[in-house]
């Protein structure tokens, strides 16, 4: 397959094991009596749409496969195995089972290695895929019958500044982009990150996690800056976006930091059209959105325009 | 029932570049104090061995590893090209449960994990493979709660302590937790490891002076400072947590090997008890 690839779509797809343990998918081992409907709900617009969209992989930058020297990239044909949530081992138990598109992992290597990064191909298939990779990539597609690629988070936006993580991120969705060109690929980009990031640092109740009642968002601060930055997506407003998510990051300990929303505008050239919000609700009183990009030709943004940022 | 007591304390280092892959040489100074480290500790018979590992970060207070015989094999996340590492252990059920109990008598968040397939961490098995290589003795590990600060730390600490002096075990307690946290951002060859910063050496052989003199209650109160400019493993935290266990901080740690892996600091340091 080889060609003028595209981006047809690109998600915020956050990733807590809560909402795989309200679903209760066969695949997860804890049950529940449901609970987070709200974002469940919302990745059920997007499963329909994906399914409609017929996309050849899906590419998600997760936050926790946090790796010290490069971007690492999953190249192996098939992970298999039971992931097991280090910090909700009662929610999030799974077997997962997944192609991986090694020739997209390639082409994206090698575009890295072109923009000057340092990359690294994951090639060991005993490797336990991350529990961000999983979520987001169940939530988005839980017949697992679309091949994924897993990108880790460069942990440069922590260890250096997140101006040089920021940098790092534009690179890496550039090269993201141009390996999707020439691969002919149609490609779905998720960026597994919440929003705001403060949580509870208790349970409020262990022993049923998904009890609404207690659910809330952490602080009015942090859903009104939640909100803030949603509305500009909703607005396609990316110039004020790209301006105001380090202060966001800042005041909310947002998410974001990881990387996974910079490297996936950079990989969509930065689209001025509206983003549609899904949902949004806390979990463990973290903020979640569910937003989605609409590349495709049928939404009549096919076309973004190149722009300046990258 | 015999008084327990705790018959040796160490902090040594958890990357898997000291184990993987089998037949490396590089490191050799630090591979050959920690084989020493897990020697002496045998020696002393211990009837388990306690772990604070830095890699296994958690977030809802700490946890304990209360699965009866954990199994598996582990793929680092990051050094996965290295090599994998099988496991096949023992806990100490006891052992772990009353430490859980006295921790949280003590105020502290403390869960037990058992569930199969939990992740065990590299930190944990680098060290297993140094102190018990035949797989003999039962173990209890322990999270590095990446809120805790130094009160929770030594509380922690402290029930261990208590619980092994409750049940009459003789236990050596291991921190396993580098130093400095800075490294190599770009691919370097084994022969190419050092110290990455100046400053974090300085700062690193500083710290390990005052260990060394026994000066561990300003070796605690430095830390944060230490931790401010060196990036040091979880800001050290795991110091806490052994001087809590060992109940002392007069304690002299004799520094058997220090060097670096992968541009981050690594000692090798075996407490007298």
């Amino acid at each position: 397959m080889a060609g003028k690839g595209k981006i047809v779509s690109g998600y915020i797809a956050p990733h807590p094991p809560h909402l795989v343990y309200g679903e209760n998918p066969p695949q997860n081992i804890p049950r529940s009596t449901g609970g987070w409907e709200v974002l469940r709900w919302a990745y059920d617009n997007c499963r329909a749409k994906i399914k409609a969209q017929k996309p050849d992989v899906i590419l998600i930058h997760t936050p926790h496969w946090m790796t010290l020297v490069g971007h690492h990239i999953t190249r192996v044909p098939r992970l298999k195995g039971l992931s097991v949530d280090p910090i909700f081992p009662h929610l999030f138990r799974y077997n997962f089972d997944t192609a991986i598109d090694c020739e997209m992992a390639d082409a994206i290597y090698d575009e890295a290695i072109g923009e000057g990064l340092t990359a690294r191909k994951m090639t060991n298939p005993n490797f336990r895929l991350d529990y961000g990779t999983i979520v987001t990539a169940h939530m988005l597609n839980p017949d697992w019958d679309i091949p994924i690629v897993s990108l880790s988070a460069n942990n440069s936006p922590y260890y250096f500044s997140l101006g040089v993580g920021i940098e790092e991120m534009f690179k890496l969705g550039r090269a993201t982009r141009r390996a999707i060109e020439k691969s002919g690929r149609r490609a779905v980009l998720a960026a597994s990150n919440t929003l705001s990031h403060f949580h509870f640092d208790r349970e409020p109740d262990p022993s049923l996690p998904e009890d609404m009642s207690k659910e809330h968002v952490f602080s009015h601060t942090n859903y009104l800056w939640d909100m803030r930055v949603l509305q500009l997506m909703r607005e396609g407003r990316m110039d004020e976006l790209l301006k105001v998510l380090p202060e966001f990051i800042d005041a909310t300990s947002a998410e974001v930091k990881s990387g996974g929303l910079f490297w996936m505008l950079a990989a969509m050239d930065f689209p001025t059209i509206p983003a549609k919000v899904h949902g949004y609700w806390s979990v463990i009183a973290t903020g979640n959105a569910v937003v989605e990009w609409d590349l495709s030709d049928a939404a009549g943004n096919g076309h973004q325009e190149m722009r300046a940022h990258a | 029932m015999p008084d327990g007591q705790i018959v040796g304390g160490y902090i040594v280092p958890g990357l898997p570049h000291l184990v993987l892959p089998r037949d490396s040489t590089s490191r050799a100074e630090l591979r050959n104090a920690f084989r020493t480290a897990g020697a002496n500790a045998r020696a002393a018979r211990p009837d388990v061995l306690v772990i604070f590992s830095t890699q296994w970060i958690s977030v809802l207070g700490h946890l304990v590893q209360t699965r009866p015989n954990p199994k598996g094999v582990h793929v680092d996340e990051n050094w996965y090209d290295l090599g994998d590492l099988p496991y096949d252990f023992r806990t100490d059920l006891e052992l772990a449960r009353r430490t859980i109990e006295l921790s949280n008598a003590a105020g502290l968040q403390v869960r037990p994990v058992d569930y199969e397939g939990f992740p065990v961490d590299t930190g944990m098995l680098v060290t297993l493979d140094f102190f018990d290589p035949k797989h003999e003795l039962p173990v209890v590990g322990m999270s590095c709660n990446i809120y805790a600060g130094r009160d929770e730390e030594l509380k922690l600490g402290k029930a261990v302590g208590d619980a092994v002096r409750a049940l009459g075990r003789r236990a050596a307690v291991i921190a396993c937790t580098g130093l400095s946290g800075h490294w190599f951002t770009k691919d370097i060859k084994d022969n190419e490891d050092r110290i990455v910063g100046d400053v974090d050496d300085a700062e690193n052989r500083r710290m390990l002076d005052l260990i060394a003199q026994g000066k561990c209650a300003t070796a605690m109160d430095a830390a944060p400072d230490y931790a401010r400019k060196t990036g040091a493993d979880m800001q050290f935290k795991a110091f806490y947590w052994l001087l809590g266990a060992l109940g002392s901080e007069t304690a002299k740690g004799k520094v058997l090997a220090y060097g670096p892996i992968w541009g981050s600091g690594a000692a090798v340091v075996e407490f007298a008890v």
